[in-house]
């Protein structure tokens, strides 16, 4: 049945439309769950707050595990959807500017946006830079970047094929290692709430 | 760690070790590009003349066969020997798959011209479904060229020509049952393989275009 756009099932209006409103729903529960307080989010770097983790990883094994049986069930062709090829040095290198600009920041680009809507102005310094960081790259990107951004080319990667594994042997590793991370940084949060006083927690907003 | 994200964790643990035994991911149905379409669609490799057709129902061909994609109204008042009937909005359903995805027949969809018949190819070759052909100008054709062929000028009478026409006013006589002439290549058999008489159809239904 599904995907549902990539067979021409759907008409790019609907598409649009039907994006908007996964958008205002997805940033709703962004404000709803905390993630627009920057402390929050900073927390996974800290160790004080750990739902970063938490939220990414259970939003990736649901999607993961739930496009996987679906498949299988013929509900939706997972060989439609849309990934892009695997460019591993600029990859690296963008995580890495990435995680610093999260940690110093306060806010990764789609929470920028929800924090913005609610008014806080650091956000919208946030989406500036964001901007800023995004023209920059674009004007000067024959210049400067072009070799840098095609370089560590692999194509399309399927990780359990290049690993040379069964996919849903693949999915249940992914799960036990996401398991096993909750687990420590679970324990890592405990430790550091424990030492924090109530007053820190309470000037934190967590 | 909350009672809600042990939970949570359970769930996605019991999911992994189904997805275990699952098999890996292959494409649930080839999808074919409408660049690559657009190519096939102008190939005449797709099309199958009414000559052919004839020849391979009168030799009792059991590698063709004919899918009549008009309604099943049209279906009654005539369709050629052999043929079944799916209806052009039936086509895609999953009963009449095999039909269709196999190498084993040569599927040939015909309409009263050749449009309905060109959708139904188009519906079926952009799930990737092989060795489906057209029958060139459908039963207009079929008509025109098999059941009333008409004797070349003289003026452009080639060999070629003619034997085309000798042939085709056999196949008149075996479809039909007309008089022989002098000639004809292909000896009246039996009228069709119901054993009916061929329910002679009106030139108007047959040229009322692609229905």
């Amino acid at each position: 049945m599904g995907p549902l756009y990539p067979q021409e099932l759907l008409n790019p209006e609907y598409n649009l439309l039907i994006g908007a409103i996964i958008g205002v729903g997805f940033g709703f529960l962004l404000e709803a769950s905390g993630f627009t307080n920057t402390r929050k989010l900073a927390g996974i770097f800290y160790g004080y707050d750990a739902t970063v983790i938490k939220v990414f990883f259970t939003a990736a094994l649901t999607g993961l595990i739930g496009l996987f049986i679906m498949h299988n069930m013929g509900i939706i062709d997972v060989t439609l959807t849309f990934y892009p090829k695997t460019f591993w040095i600029p990859t690296l290198i963008g995580g890495a500017i990435m995680g610093l600009g999260f940690v110093i920041g306060g806010f990764c680009p789609g929470t920028s946006l929800s924090a913005a809507a609610t008014g806080k102005v650091d956000a919208m310094a946030f989406i500036t830079g964001v901007l800023l960081g995004i023209f920059g790259f674009i004007f000067t990107y024959q210049t400067a970047w072009e070799a840098l951004r095609k370089s560590g080319k692999m194509g399309k990667v399927d990780i359990a094929q290049w690993i040379g594994i069964k996919e849903g042997l693949f999915i249940f590793l992914f799960t036990i290692i996401a398991i096993l991370t909750f687990i420590v940084f679970q324990k890592w949060q405990d430790k550091w709430k424990s030492k924090m006083s109530k007053q820190d927690i309470d000037e934190l907003g967590i | 760690m909350k009672r809600r994200e042990v939970i949570i964790l359970g769930l996605l643990l019991m999911g992994s070790i189904i997805a275990i035994f699952l098999p890996d991911i292959k494409p649930l149905q080839h999808i074919i590009g409408p660049t690559q379409l657009l190519k096939e669609v102008n190939k005449e490799g797709r099309y199958i003349s009414t000559d052919d057709i004839a020849k391979m129902i009168m030799e009792k061909d059991p590698s063709l066969l004919l899918i009549d994609v008009r309604s099943p109204k049209e279906y009654k008042k005539y369709t050629l020997e052999g043929a079944i009937n799916i209806p052009i909005d039936k086509i895609m359903d999953k009963a009449n798959k095999d039909y269709f995805d196999q190498d084993v027949y040569t599927t040939v969809l015909f309409s009263n011209g050749s449009s309905l018949a060109d959708q139904a190819w188009l519906r079926l070759r952009s799930y990737d479904y092989k060795g489906n052909k057209v029958m060139k100008g459908g039963l207009n054709e079929w008509y025109k060229t098999i059941l009333n062929p008409q004797k070349p000028a003289d003026d452009i009478l080639t060999a070629k020509l003619e034997k085309q026409y000798l042939f085709r006013k056999g196949a008149q006589i075996y479809f039909t049952g007309a008089t022989p002439v002098a000639g004809a290549t292909a000896k009246k058999s039996k009228p069709a393989a119901t054993g009916k008489p061929i329910v002679k159809h009106k030139k108007k239904e047959v040229t009322g275009g692609c229905g």
